[in-house]
């Protein structure tokens, strides 16, 4: 009976995903018809004269995500290493609980703050490269580092727990010191799960959306020249979520086209934050 | 086993969905402008509250879906931030378009203080499309007395704001150039940033710059004089960027329809417009 139940709940998530991406395409099936792959890879969206291309809202995602695992993913290791190799076990779970609690604060009030705080030193500390204003792609970065890292601090000290504790003392009873101990005998056991965490965060980070919104500024069309460029970086810019949940959506309601088109970007962020959240859940169960 | 177990969810939504399409027989519908609807929609949820009117305000097609759904009487009341044109007249022959005046709707361009501290106090229609269309980026080049970047932030699309601002520059939102620049929303949000950013210029309903956080710039006319969005210049319409606001009934108002326009011509309607950021027919006709 409760496998039966279990397999008939599993067996409905998995439908319903099925269903809501079968939902996307269909709907955005118009913009794949006019556009082709020219819709991912084209550079300029003006929705008034029906040209959708959604590079620069690719780039605008990828590109936050990109500074906010930087900032968030070393810092948060280091944080995880510290818990689970040199904290004593009960002061460990006295700091995991409010880092835990910081990945349940809603995002709106990390958007408030970063409104509050962020734009005006960014505007002040990047003023030699004469931004126009606090609201950038890097504000927006540096934002969702702070959002991401409670995640990747939990699930990084997950990870090196989960690497047993009788390895360390025979690497102890080698005398390699405690550095070394988890240098070359946790980290690289961990790995797979350290990776496995990026990849939930970067799931994360791709699909936050009000946050994001209230700091990165909402301009269409800001690309790198030439790719490496990180010049746009402190422009402001758009992504994904801030493009569906800004005032377009609404007013692409009834335009068979352009609603196409913003249904598209849904499959397109349904797609990358799925992609990262399955790889990292894979790389969170070894034995799947 | 399965199949009763997806009827017990789905059967009570179901039911739920066929309750929300039997709403009682015949409301009062309006559609039109989305500008006029922020007033309108307003006074349709007192009107709801207060004397159980029922009321659907909608916004499909802008002010010309408000008049041509009046025009197939499709709706009973149309809002429309634009004078009902004769070849509309003329499309409709079987209405009779009947306009009542309940405000105006005046832009404002506005910049931030250290801006107006450089001397900019006001543009000319060909700076405003040099800015626009990035032809120019510095405050040094129209007039400021020192070198400044101009960060101008643009309206979001929809915005009506935005539309008054366009239909002046360009003739009509379709015959804009293709821009990208940030993007502000609300009238708050817009007030904020442009008062936090140096060098900032954005478009806000005149009746929110309020002359110490955000600077209303006036506009040059054919001669050079500058005409600023004073309450004065707005009702007699020598400032271009401002619109009459209507809502359209066909023939006389009576009914509910009456009672919607009465409570948008009493002090609390007027209040409702003034909320929303524009001129209450007092302030044009003092």
């Amino acid at each position: 009976m409760t496998r039966l139940l279990s397999w008939f709940l599993s067996t409905l998530a998995l439908g319903g995903f099925a269903l809501l991406l079968g939902v996307f395409v269909w709907q955005s099936a118009p913009i794949w018809q006019t556009e082709g792959t020219r819709y991912v890879t084209g550079s300029a969206w003006f929705y008034r004269q029906h040209q959708f291309g959604a590079l620069s809202l690719v780039y605008g995602s990828i590109a936050v995500t990109a500074v906010s695992l930087l900032l968030a993913g070393p810092l948060g290791l280091g944080a995880a290493i510290f818990l689970s190799e040199y904290l004593p076990q009960r002061a460990r779970l006295w700091l995991k609980i409010p880092i835990e609690l910081l990945a349940g604060i809603p995002s709106v009030v990390f958007g408030l703050l970063g409104i509050a705080l962020l734009r005006d030193w960014v505007y002040r500390v990047f003023t030699h490269f004469d931004p126009l204003s606090g609201d950038t792609l890097l504000t927006a970065g540096i934002l969702l580092a702070v959002m991401i890292l409670p995640t990747v601090v939990t699930l990084c000290d997950d990870a090196l727990r989960s690497v047993p504790g009788r390895q360390r003392s025979a690497a102890r009873s080698l005398g390699l010191t405690g550095a070394e101990v988890v240098w070359s005998v946790v980290l690289p056991q961990a790995l797979r799960g350290i990776g496995a965490a990026g990849l939930l965060a970067v799931g994360r980070a791709l699909g936050e959306t009000v946050a994001v919104f209230l700091v990165i500024g909402r301009q269409d069309n800001n690309l790198p020249h030439p790719w490496f460029s990180l010049a746009p970086l402190l422009e402001a810019g758009q992504s994904l979520t801030t493009k569906l949940g800004g005032a377009e959506t609404n007013i692409a309601f009834g335009d068979h086209l352009h609603w196409a088109a913003i249904m598209g970007l849904g499959l397109l962020l349904l797609v990358l934050t799925a992609g990262a959240t399955a790889l990292g859940t894979l790389g969170r169960t070894p034995h799947a | 086993m399965r199949i009763r177990a997806t009827m017990r969810l789905f059967l009570p939504l179901f039911f739920s969905l066929l309750s929300l399409t039997s709403i009682s027989a015949s409301p009062l519908k309006i559609n039109g402008s989305t500008t006029v609807n922020l007033p309108v929609a307003e006074a349709a949820e007192i009107l709801r509250a207060e004397q159980k009117l029922d009321i659907q305000v909608d916004t499909q097609g802008g002010s010309a879906g408000g008049i041509s759904m009046l025009g197939d009487g499709l709706v009973q009341m149309g809002m429309s931030s634009k004078p009902v044109s004769p070849e509309d007249r003329l499309k409709y022959p079987q209405c009779d378009f009947h306009p009542v005046h309940i405000g105006e709707d005046a832009v404002a361009l506005i910049v931030s203080r250290d801006v107006w501290e450089n001397g900019i106090r006001a543009l000319s229609k060909s700076q405003i499309k040099d800015i626009y269309e990035g032809r120019v980026k510095n405050w040094k080049d129209l007039g400021g007395t020192k070198p400044q970047r101009i960060a101008f932030f643009n309206k979001e699309p929809g915005r009506g704001t935005w539309e008054v601002f366009v239909h002046w520059l360009y003739g009509s939102p379709k015959a804009a150039p293709q821009v990208s620049f940030p993007e502000v929303g609300g009238n708050e949000e817009t007030r904020s940033k442009v008062a936090s950013t140096p060098g900032a210029l954005s478009q806000l309903s005149a009746s929110w710059a309020d002359g110490k956080s955000v600077f209303a710039l006036a506009l040059l006319g054919e001669d050079g004089t500058p005409i600023s969005p004073e309450t004065q210049n707005i009702a007699s319409h020598r400032y271009p960027l401002s619109r009459p606001l209507f809502v359209l009934t066909n023939g006389e108002p009576s009914g509910e329809a009456k009672t919607m326009i009465d409570f948008l011509l009493s002090d609390r309607g007027q209040a409702l417009v003034q909320k929303h950021g524009y001129l209450p027919l007092k302030a044009l006709h003092p």
